[in-house]
């Protein structure tokens, strides 16, 4: 099957084929901005796009409404917040449409194997890696017996090159984890027997409890700073690009969350009956005799939006 | 979204994508930034994709080699001046050095060139009007090799004894040339005309040929005048006695045959000690005439270069045997015609300020007395040579007192 044959799947189901119209003059400005003429692209083709982008998507409207009711400017706003170049080359090549394929092999080949060799950080590995991701782009595999285009799942949100790059990123991080735990062990050293703790055990039980509660109070934000930064080790250069802020502005929030749960952790242990003092020697205890994970702890803090979703 | 077995459920990589884009509306953001916070996968994914879109930007938004601006003040031609300037003033210095130091050497050649020697190579001296037969013009080679004066100074060493006269030639006179002739001109001017005339034709003592004119002598009045100044003390006290002692012996060997104006004319002379070095000692008139040939060596003294490094005040020759007192009065004894030094012990009074050779015989030009060695009986009807008279030097300090001595090391009061 040639990526044309892939068209039929790539109409969402129970698509209102002719209920929708776009704003012919919103269609004819996006028409002109994204130049799809010029790689051979129809203007039914585009239009075609465009309504199944937005029908998927409700037009950013509530599940409650219908496509159908978008006005003009709805529609306007939902498309000029999208890459709608991206988009619809992204399309056009699950479409199987040839000179988007050659469009699409001449912007984005290079870089998807750059990408993926500074992902894996080995040339071979990433251009393997990008091969794997190439080929699957084309269409050669398969699911449920039809053969299906990831780009489909592209939505325009975010660049195509970024949406490649991240799934670049997310298959490598995947074989990684899949891979590493099929290592073997090779040495197993047991660990030496650890001297009794000189702090009290109740003492180490209050802390462990102020801890937890410390950190499950967080917000998101910096529970994502502290992770990223103690957890993940990523360096406050790499946490601002991700987040989109200097570094100097992560180190200052870190600083801030470290000193907001350590004043969080005293006061309770204050409001557990110790003195000022007592809470602060506490707080001097050695971690290794605390019986706590900060990872497990942090993980524990599911995002309640996603275990909706993961619900559904 | 795609699910997953630790939490369940992750963001799709477009949510991801845009969250690390900035693409994200504020609702949407939180939600994913909350999962962040708790799914280390996603995270690493998020970082990954982050880390290779900053490397692919740095790699697309290279700067260009910057290229220069054609008017750029280092490229501008001007400076190439700077570098030549800079060697122009360095070849300039270079010239000027070697010129003072030709100078300087024309002195020392000078106290050779002073020094009449037997085994000068036949050089003949021309009357003016025959200046143009002799010195022919610069392409009639091969006829007597042309040389300046320079040139005779560095190729001392190895030129033949047996060679044609070098000339100097009057078209293309180097300064050391000119302060050469001037320098041998002064010395003949101690000789009349008379005696001048008298002389025979032959060569002058110790030097080979040199043509020169007065209008150069006259124009380079200054520069002799430079080289005098530098070389008074010098000159003074070691070679105008001497060339009293030895003008007469110069006239005997008829060594100088001036043009009709004596030194202000041109006069061709010889003056390449070079050839004098390396010379026989041939049968001159000298010693036909009893002059001792050991007095008045062939070879000619190099340039006194004396251990204390002082300047010569007064010197003399005999044979091999050179003093020589320095400015501070100290005297030094060369066996090898200047070549090595030795310190003489101080034997006198005071500060010796002279030093001279004088005949144990009656007088300074005489012959040897027969009975000197025994043999010589008869001299005057003996054509044998007589055998060299002992040499005795005579030292004098700045009280005018006399010490005398044979062999320079051992002084007595005289």
């Amino acid at each position: 099957m040639t990526p044309s044959e892939s068209v039929a799947s790539a109409a969402p189901t129970g698509f209102p084929n002719g209920t929708l119209a776009l704003d012919p003059a919103l269609a004819d400005e996006l028409w002109r901005a994204c130049a799809a003429a010029s790689w051979g692209l129809t203007r039914n083709e585009f239009d075609q796009i465009l309504i199944e982008a937005g029908t998927a998507q409700n037009f950013g409207l509530d599940e409650a409404a219908t496509p159908v009711g978008a006005t003009r400017k709805r529609q306007a706003e939902f498309f000029r917040g999208f890459c709608v170049d991206d988009l619809v080359l992204a399309r056009a090549c699950a479409r199987g449409n040839e000179r988007a394929w050659e469009r699409f092999v001449a912007i984005y080949r290079q870089p998807l194997t750059r990408a993926a060799i500074a992902i894996t950080g080995s040339e071979t590995v990433g251009r393997d890696l990008a091969e794997q991701l190439y080929a699957e782009l084309y269409g050669l595999n398969e699911r449920e017996g039809q053969r299906r285009c990831p780009l489909l799942s592209y939505r325009g949100r975010g660049s195509l090159m970024g949406w490649l790059r991240t799934t670049l990123a997310q298959r490598h991080v995947d074989h990684y984890r899949r891979t590493r735990r099929e290592e073997p062990i090779e040495e197993y050293d047991a660990p030496a027997l650890d001297p009794p703790p000189q702090t009290p055990a109740r003492e180490l039980s209050l802390l462990k409890r102020a801890i937890e509660q410390a950190i499950a109070n967080r917000n998101a934000e910096e529970r994502y700073l502290l992770a990223a930064y103690y957890l993940d080790e990523q360096t406050l250069l790499e946490i601002g690009r991700v987040l989109g802020v200097h570094e100097a502005t992560v180190s200052r929030r870190l600083r801030r969350a470290a000193g907001e749960i350590r004043k969080q952790i005293l006061k309770a242990l204050e409001r557990s009956g110790m003195s000022r003092r007592a809470a602060e020697e506490a707080m001097g205890a050695d971690p290794r005799d605390v019986e706590l994970n900060l990872k497990k702890l942090l993980q524990q803090s599911q995002s309640e939006a996603f275990q909706e979703q993961a619900a559904t | 979204m795609s699910a997953t077995s630790q939490h369940g459920f992750h963001p799709g990589v477009e949510s991801l994508s845009a969250f690390a884009e900035q693409a994200l509306e504020e609702r949407e953001r939180a939600e994913v930034l909350e999962h962040l916070a708790v799914c280390g996968r996603c995270r690493r994914v998020v970082a990954l994709a982050r880390e290779a879109a900053d490397g692919d930007a740095v790699k697309v938004s290279a700067p260009p080699q910057k290229t220069i601006a054609p008017d750029a003040w280092w490229r501008q031609w001007r400076l190439a001046w700077v570098p030549a300037a800079i060697v122009a003033a360095f070849a300039a210095a270079s010239v000027s050095t070697h010129v003072w130091l030709a100078n300087r050497n024309e002195r020392d050649f000078k106290i050779v060139a002073q020094n009449p020697t037997q085994g000068a190579a036949p050089a003949s001296t021309q009357p003016a009007t025959e200046q143009a037969e002799v010195v022919p013009p610069a392409a009639a080679a091969p006829a007597p090799q042309v040389r300046t004066a320079k040139q005779l100074h560095s190729g001392a060493a190895d030129q033949p004894a047996a060679q044609e006269p070098h000339l100097m030639t009057a078209e293309a006179p180097s300064e050391p040339a000119a302060m050469d002739r001037l320098e041998i001109g002064r010395q003949t001017q101690p000789l009349s005309y008379a005696e001048a005339k008298q002389a025979p034709s032959g060569s002058l003592a110790g030097a080979a040929g040199s043509v020169y004119s007065q209008p150069a002598a006259a124009a380079r009045e200054d520069k002799q005048k430079q080289a005098e100044e530098l070389s008074q003390e010098q000159f003074d006290a070691t070679h105008l006695r001497r060339f009293t002692l030895k003008s007469a012996p110069a006239a005997a060997h008829g060594a100088i045959q001036p043009a009709p104006q004596a030194v202000t004319q041109t006069v061709t002379v010889a003056a390449a000690p070079v050839n004098l070095e390396t010379a026989p000692l041939p049968a001159t008139p000298a010693i036909s005439a009893g002059l001792p040939s050991q007095l008045h060596s062939s070879i000619p003294i190099n340039p006194m270069h004396l251990p204390s490094g002082l300047a010569v005040v007064s010197s003399t020759t005999a044979g091999s045997i050179v003093l020589a007192i320095d400015k501070a009065g100290a005297l030094f004894l060369s066996r090898d015609h200047g070549n090595t030094w030795e310190r003489v012990d101080t034997q006198w009074t005071g500060r010796a300020v002279a030093v001279t050779e004088q005949f144990a015989v009656n007088g300074l030009f005489e012959t040897a007395p027969a009975t000197q060695n025994g043999a010589a009986a008869g001299a005057s009807t003996n054509p044998k040579p007589a055998a060299p008279p002992p040499v005795t030097f005579e030292l004098f300090n700045d009280k005018n007192q006399a010490w005398v001595s044979t062999d320079g090391r051992i002084w007595n009061s005289k």
